[in-house]
């Protein structure tokens, strides 16, 4: 089982982040647009049809990757309080309540969407270029299967942790800068034990370098 | 049970899920699925359980956030957010900034004020600022032998201040839900924001002033003997750079240049050409600050996605038009509404975060604005003046949290939050001051696109 949820783990964040690059075509994409329209005079005809395509299948493509970093906003102020077993629990039960018919709805209906747009290759009609969208529209249903089977993998996390009581550890990914400060620091405190008063400056390795020998913070920095 | 009830209970269904802490998004997806299949159920045309308009319903939903021309500008300033935030600039910026105000009273408070707005402005993530600056910053004042509760304050309250001064995601955020054009948002945050952070100074400087003890003038040694040459360079090389790369974006949209969408792209652009100047573009914090930018924009895009499939089935129930007759049958005068409204968010900030708010609560006070005369404008900049407070007030205040978190035992968070509360009276005048003269925020959107 944790075999099966680290390897959706994985898919899921391959496609999110190959997908995630497309934020460098919408920079430089919009970029190119801003210098042709407004230093040549000479507007593009696709880059408005292009930058919302980036946008949309970023977002789209990177659901189930953010929810495998557990990185949907969630109202937590209770949750947090609760036993990891109860917090499995409830969320096993959501996830079969709410989850699965969204995304599987998702899916079928969002087949249906593409599928309309395929059999007559609809264009954008934002723009004279004649952007094709129906690729665009197809992002929604395998957007939607991503999901489908990162929900089965978040299940298979609920279970193991109804059996074992406590949550089991994601994969390594980038963490935001506060998060990742806020780790450091506290791992160094538990170094310095009673000499945590002391201020370290994350740009100054040799700062702490008064103390004993070992328990240099500039060590302690990967 | 008629529909519009029926909608009152999907309202407080939705309420308690909320508390149950599952991805809030999936949560409105499912409800207003389940909800909207009840609404559209139409016997005659079941020839299977899919035939339901809801599932057209979400679909269109879904595409019209995937193609909605504002929220285009989000990914793109996080991008800049995120690049900027890892070019190595904080150190930079607050090391300059304390040598040339050094004149200045509680000179390193107001060096620590500035950097904290221009980098939050810059950003926009409020966590990373605080931290980074808590770690810098903040260790530097207290060995300056600051007042503990003072140099909190400072860095909670100015970190805040990235959710008002544009180009803010939140303002971004809030235009997409109210249909508001972003551009004039932006023209109006400019002056409350400028406003508020230069409450903030007058309150740092005139503190500083009566009570020298809380924050002591630097000592020679401190800083050393520099030139003013060597402060122009210093100020050339770490402020206006930034500060240019904030004004560039913000001139673009400002004069009508380039659309929200087009000056973020050149914001991160111009947020990659200062990494590499700053020679701290390597390709790990380029993958880094890609990573965070998609996963950031899944959660604020997918909320809406899921927010708009709620509330369009909310309102096709009626409880749209119940809550406003509900709200027209308390017979309120447009302050007291205000008033009430700026409460509920005010609540709301403690258990929940902006991006839930904007996007699921904040759509309910929209279609009662015209009614009360208010303009959606202005309603929208109180909110996020109101919003900061969120992020400073107990018992979720987050700013406060990431502060106490990385720094030293000896700080307790009672110091940090007494430093908060003058911020917080400062917040509150100045929504007062907007309320009162609304020309604040309104001058400028008027002069620039005219109504």
């Amino acid at each position: 089982m944790e075999r099966f949820i680290l390897f959706v783990d994985n898919v899921s964040a391959w496609f999110g982040k190959a997908f995630a690059w497309l934020i460098l075509v919408m920079t430089f994409g919009t970029s190119y647009e801003v210098f042709m329209r407004y230093v040549l005079r000479d507007p593009t005809p696709w880059a408005f049809d292009v930058s919302y395509m980036m946008y949309g299948t970023l977002f789209m493509m990177a659901g189930a990757y953010t929810l495998s970093r557990d990185g949907h906003v969630r109202g937590d102020f209770l949750y947090r309080l609760w036993r990891p077993r109860v917090q499995a629990r409830v969320e096993l039960t959501l996830y079969i309540l709410f989850f699965f018919p969204a995304v599987l709805a998702l899916v079928l209906a969002g087949w249906k969407y593409a599928g309309r747009s395929w059999r007559y290759l609809e264009v954008s009609v934002m723009s004279p270029a004649n952007v094709p969208v129906f690729q665009f529209k197809t992002v929604i249903v395998v957007a939607g299967l991503l999901l489908v089977i990162q929900g089965i993998a978040q299940v298979c996390r609920c279970l193991l942790c109804i059996r074992t009581g406590e949550w089991p550890r994601r994969a390594e990914d980038v963490e935001e800068m506060e998060d990742v400060l806020l780790r450091e620091h506290e791992r160094d405190e538990l170094q310095h034990y009673s000499e945590a008063v002391d201020v370290i400056d994350p740009n100054e390795p040799g700062k702490g370098s008064g103390k004993g020998a070992g328990k240099d913070a500039g060590e302690n920095r990967p | 049970m008629t529909d519009p009830q029926i909608a009152v209970l999907m309202l407080g269904a939705f309420i308690f899920v909320i508390l149950l802490g599952f991805p809030i998004a999936f949560t409105l997806m499912g409800m207003g699925l389940a909800f909207g299949y009840y609404a559209y159920y139409d016997p005659e045309r079941m020839s299977s359980i899919f035939d339901n308009r809801v599932f057209d319903l979400f679909v269109n939903q879904t595409y019209s956030v995937m193609s909605n021309d504002v929220l285009t500008a989000v990914p793109l300033f996080l991008f800049m957010g995120y690049i900027v935030e890892r070019a190595n600039i904080v150190a930079r910026l607050f090391h300059t900034l304390n040598v040339a105000a050094q004149r200045i009273p509680g000179s390193m408070a107001v060096a620590a004020l500035i950097t904290c707005a221009l980098f939050a402005t810059a950003t926009g993530i409020i966590g990373a600022v605080v931290t980074l600056m808590g770690l810098l910053a903040f260790p530097a004042m207290l060995k300056a032998r600051y007042d503990t509760s003072f140099a909190s304050g400072v860095i909670c309250a100015g970190g805040c201040l990235g959710i008002l001064i544009p180009p803010s995601i939140m303002l971004i955020v809030y235009a997409a839900t109210s249909g508001v054009s972003i551009v004039k948002l932006y023209a109006g945050a400019l002056f409350p924001g400028f406003m508020l952070a230069g409450l903030y100074l007058v309150y740092v400087i005139g503190r500083a002033l009566l009570n020298p003890s809380i924050a002591p003038k630097p000592e020679k040694d401190e800083i050393g003997e520099i030139s003013t040459m060597q402060v122009v360079v210093m100020l050339l090389t770490s402020f206006f750079p930034l500060a240019f790369l904030i004004l560039s974006v913000l001139g673009a949209i400002l004069l009508g240049l380039a659309t929200p969408s087009e000056a973020a792209s050149i914001g991160a652009l111009g947020g990659l050409v200062l990494a590499i100047a700053y020679r701290a573009l390597t390709w790990d914090r380029l993958k880094e600050a890609v990573y965070l930018t998609v996963r950031t924009s899944a959660m604020v895009c997918w909320l809406f996605v899921g927010s708009w499939t709620f509330s369009s089935v909310f309102s096709y129930l009626g409880g749209e038009h119940l809550i406003s007759e509900f709200v027209l049958s308390l017979d309120l005068s447009p302050i007291t509404f205000l008033i009430i409204a700026q409460l509920i968010i005010f609540l709301l900030g403690w258990p929940l975060e902006w991006s839930e708010i904007i996007i699921i609560f904040v759509p309910i006070f929209l279609p009662l604005l015209p009614h009360f005369g208010i303009d959606p404008l202005l309603f929208g900049i109180l909110i996020a003046l109101n919003l900061q407070t969120s992020f400073l007030t107990p018992p979720m205040a987050m700013a406060a949290y990431y502060l106490k978190g990385i720094s030293p035992p000896s700080v307790q968070l009672t110091q940090i939050f007494s430093g908060v509360m003058p911020y917080l009276s400062m917040i509150f005048l100045a929504m007062a001051l907007l309320y009162i003269f609304p020309e604040i925020a309104l001058w400028l959107p008027e002069v620039v696109y005219g109504r």
